[in-house]
C-alpha cells in the first residue's frame, strides 16, 4: 500500500506513524510545506517567551522519520489532487501516485483584510518559522490583533520578553469564543494585573508604516508600536480539497472513519468539520487532542480495523503567569438557541470563579479560574455521562455519614458546585 | 497497548483519613515530610464523614498526554504517566483535564507531578504506609484477572467517564 499524507503537522505524523506500527510494508510518505520535523504549534508561544528552549518545541527527530521507514519530503507544499487518477502534485512539480491518501494540512491563519498588514514589523505565531521571526525581532512595544487563546499566550511571552504589550479584540471580551463575559472580565483583570493593556470592543483600522511599523490605529485610539502580532484565528485550509472535488463546508466534513466523499480520500486534524461528542452537532475546534484522536483513527480504518470516531471535544485551558483557567463545552452564549430548561450555576471565592452551565440538569458546559477549575475534569465527566444533577443534589442531602463510599464522583460534584 | 504490569487499587471505604500515604509519598520522592509534596491527595468530604484517596490512575488513552502543550506527560515503561520536568511549564492542562483531577502541583516548582508507582521499589511506599488498613494496594498484573481485585480497581476509577 502507498499511503501518502499531506501535512506534516500534529495529525499527518499521527497517522503516519500509527500505520507504521501495525503495518511494516506500507509505503509512508508525508509531504511537509515547512524545512522542520513534526513540531507542537502549542508549545511556540512558550518558546517565544523564553519558558522553553527550541529543541523543546518538537514532537519528532528527523531519525524518527528514517528509522520508522517513514519519508518526509520537507518543503514541498502539495497544490492540487486528481483523485481519478489517484495522484497529487507538490509545488515542485511532478506527480506523486497514492492508494491512500490523508489531508492532513491543517488550517491557516485568517489575516484580516486591514491596510498595513504586511508591512515589516507584522508577525503572527501559527508556525515555527515565523515565530523564530518574532523571537528573533528586537521590539519594544507590540500590539496583538486578536485575543484568542493564542493572542493571550502571544501576549503573555511578549510581556515576558520585556515589550509593553496592548492586545486589541473586535469583540465584547477578551478569549469571545471560549469564555462567558463574567469570565473573561476576571481574566482580563488579571491580563491588566501584569500590565497588558487589552482593549476589547476595538476595531484594527490600520497598521501605520510601510518600511517599519510605526502604531496600530483602531476605531478608537492609535497605539504606538514597532511589533504587530496576527492572532484572528486559524482557518480550515479546504482549498485543495474544494478545488479536487472533496465535498467541503466550512472545513472538510468527514464521517466516523475519518473519509471524505471521495474514496481512499481522508482528512483529520484542523482541516475538518467533524461532530462534538456530547452534542452531536458539527464541530469545529481546532485542538490538539482531537487532531491526535482523529489521527488514531483514521491509521487504525486504513490498516483495515474496525473504528469509529466519537467526536471531537472542546477543552481549552487559559494560562498566562499565575493565572489559571480553563473552560469546556459549550458558553452561555452558545446555548441562547438552544431550547430547555437552563441554569447557570456560578461560584466565587476571592479570585477562584466558577461557572457551569446546565441544560435540562445536565452539564453542557463549564469555566473555571483558579482552585475550581482543579475540580473541571470531574464536571467534564459528569457532562460526557450525562449525569443529572438534580439526583446529585439529593445524594448530597441523603448520603449517609460514614456510608456509600461508592457516591464519591458525585460527592466530589456536589462539593464543587457548592451544594 | 500493552497493560500496565501494576494497578494501584484504591478502596475507599477501607480509608480512615491518616494521610500517611501523603507522608510516604513526599518522603519517598522529594524527602520531605510535607503532604504538599505528596502525588496522593485524600479529600475529606466532611458532611459525609468520608475520605477518598485521589492517584493517577494512569488511564489507557491518558488525555493529560493529548492536551499537554510541551508533550511533557510520559507514559513510562511501567505503564504510569509522568510529567517530564524538564518542559513542563505548569499550565496545569493536564489537571483539568483529568476525570480525577490528579495531577498534583509541586509547590516549589509549580510544575505537576503524579504517581510512578515508586518504579525503582518493590512497593509503592503508600501501599507500605497503608498496609494496616489496605485502602490502597498493588494489584499485579496476574492478580488483575482475580474477580475481587478487578471489582477494586473497577470502583477506584468509577468516577472516569467511559469515553476516554
Ligand atoms: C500558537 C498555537 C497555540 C496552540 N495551543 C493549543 C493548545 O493549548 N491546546 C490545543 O488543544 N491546541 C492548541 N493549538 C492548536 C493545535 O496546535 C492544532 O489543533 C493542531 O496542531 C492541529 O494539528 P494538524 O495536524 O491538524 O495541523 P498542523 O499541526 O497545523 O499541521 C499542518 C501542517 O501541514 C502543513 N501544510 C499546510 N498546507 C500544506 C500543503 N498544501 N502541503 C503540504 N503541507 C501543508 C503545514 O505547514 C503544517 O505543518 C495551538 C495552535 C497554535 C498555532
Ligand atoms: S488523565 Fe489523570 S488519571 Fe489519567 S493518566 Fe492522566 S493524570 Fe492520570
Ligand atoms: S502542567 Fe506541565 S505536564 Fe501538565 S499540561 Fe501543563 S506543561 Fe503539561
Amino acid at each position: 500500500m502507498k499511503l501518502v499524507i499531506i501535512g506534516n503537522g500534529i495529525a499527518g505524523n499521527q497517522v503516519a506513524f500509527d500505520v507504521r506500527k501495525k503495518d511494516r510494508h506500507a509505503r509512508i510518505t508525508i509531504f511537509s510545506a515547512e524545512t522542520v520535523p513534526e513540531y507542537d504549534p502549542c508549545s511556540l508561544p512558550y518558546f517565544l517567551g523564553g519558558e522553553c528552549g527550541r529543541t523543546d518545541v518538537f514532537r519528532k527527530t528527523p531519525e524518527d522519520y528514517t528509522t520508522h521507514n517513514i519519508d518526509l519530503v520537507y518543503d514541498s507544499r502539495v497544490v492540487s489532487i486528481d483523485p481519478d487518477a489517484k495522484t497529487i502534485t507538490p509545488h515542485a512539480g511532478g506527480q506523486v501516485s497514492y492508494d491512500k491518501l490523508v489531508l492532513a494540512h491543517g488550517g491557516d491563519l485568517f489575516t484580516p483584510p486591514i491596510p498595513g498588514i504586511h508591512n515589516p514589523g507584522v508577525f503572527s505565531c501559527k508556525q515555527l518559522a515565523e515565530t523564530e521571526k518574532l523571537a528573533a525581532h528586537n521590539g519594544r512595544s507590540a500590539v496583538v490583533i486578536g485575543s484568542g487563546a493564542i493572542g493571550i499566550e502571544a501576549a503573555e511571552a511578549l510581556k515576558r520578553k520585556g515589550y509593553a504589550v496592548h492586545v486589541v479584540e473586535l469583540m465584547d471580551w477578551i478569549l469571545p469564543s471560549l469564555f462567558d463575559e463574567p469570565t473573561a472580565r476576571r481574566l482580563e483583570t488579571a491580563l491588566k494585573g501584569y500590565g497588558i493593556h487589552v482593549f476589547t470592543g476595538e476595531k484594527v483600522l490600520e497598521i501605520k508604516g510601510t518600511g517599519q511599523v510605526t502604531a496600530v490605529v483602531t476605531d478608537r485610539r492609535t497605539i504606538a508600536c514597532d511589533t504587530v502580532v496576527v492572532a484572528t484565528g486559524v482557518v480550515p485550509g479546504t482549498a485543495l480539497a474544494r478545488t479536487a472535488g472533496i465535498d467541503t463546508g466550512r472545513g472538510i466534513p468527514v464521517n466516523r472513519q475519518m473519509q471524505t466523499s471521495v474514496p481512499d480520500i481522508y482528512a483529520c486534524g484542523d482541516c475538518v468539520e467533524t461532530i462534538d461528542a456530547c452534542t452531536g452537532e458539527t464541530a469545529m475546534f481546532q485542538l490538539k487532542h482531537n487532531a491526535i484522536e482523529q489521527g488514531q483513527v483514521a491509521a487504525r480504518h486504513i490498516v483495515g480495523e474496525k473504528t469509529r470516531y466519537l467526536g471531537a471535544y472542546a477543552f481549552a485551558r487559559a494560562h498566562f503567569f499565575s493565572t489559571h483557567a480553563a473552560t469546556f463545552g459549550k458558553t452561555q452564549r452558545a446555548t441562547d438557541c438552544i431550547l430547555g430548561d437552563k441554569r447557570v450555576i456560578e461560584r466565587e471565592d476571592k479570585d477562584n470563579y466558577l461557572r457551569v452551565m446546565l441544560l435540562n440538569n445536565q452539564v453542557v458546559g463549564g469555566q473555571a479560574i483558579g482552585t475550581f477549575a482543579d475540580g473541571l475534569g470531574l464536571l467534564i465527566g459528569a457532562m460526557w455521562r450525562k449525569d443529572d444533577f438534580m439526583e446529585i443534589a439529593a445524594k448530597m442531602r441523603t448520603t449517609p455519614r460514614g456510608g456509600a463510599v461508592h457516591t464519591w464522583p458525585m460527592l466530589r460534584l456536589g462539593n464543587l458546585l457548592g451544594f | 497497548m500493552k497493560l500496565r504490569r501494576d494497578h494501584l487499587s484504591i478502596d475507599p471505604e477501607k480509608c480512615t483519613g491518616c494521610r500517611r500515604c501523603m507522608i510516604a509519598c513526599a518522603m519517598k520522592h522529594h524527602n520531605r515530610i510535607d503532604p504538599d509534596f505528596s502525588c496522593v491527595e485524600v479529600i475529606r468530604f466532611a458532611s459525609q464523614d468520608l475520605e477518598m484517596p485521589v492517584i493517577c490512575l494512569a488511564c489507557e488513552t491518558a488525555p493529560c498526554i493529548k492536551v499537554c502543550p510541551m508533550n511533557a506527560r510520559i507514559r513510562q515503561a511501567n505503564g504510569t504517566v509522568v510529567t517530564n520536568t524538564e518542559v513542563c511549564i505548569g499550565c496545569r492542562a493536564c489537571v483539568y483535564i483529568c476525570p480525577v483531577g490528579s495531577p498534583r502541583i509541586n509547590p516549589a516548582t509549580g510544575q505537576t507531578m503524579t504517581c510512578n508507582l515508586c518504579a525503582d521499589e518493590s512497593e509503592p511506599w503508600c501501599v507500605a504506609a497503608c498496609r494496616q488498613e489496605r485502602a490502597l494496594t498493588l494489584c499485579t498484573e496476574g492478580a488483575a484477572s482475580k474477580p475481587a481485585a478487578r471489582r477494586a480497581a473497577a470502583r477506584s476509577r468509577a468516577g472516569s467517564p467511559r469515553h476516554y
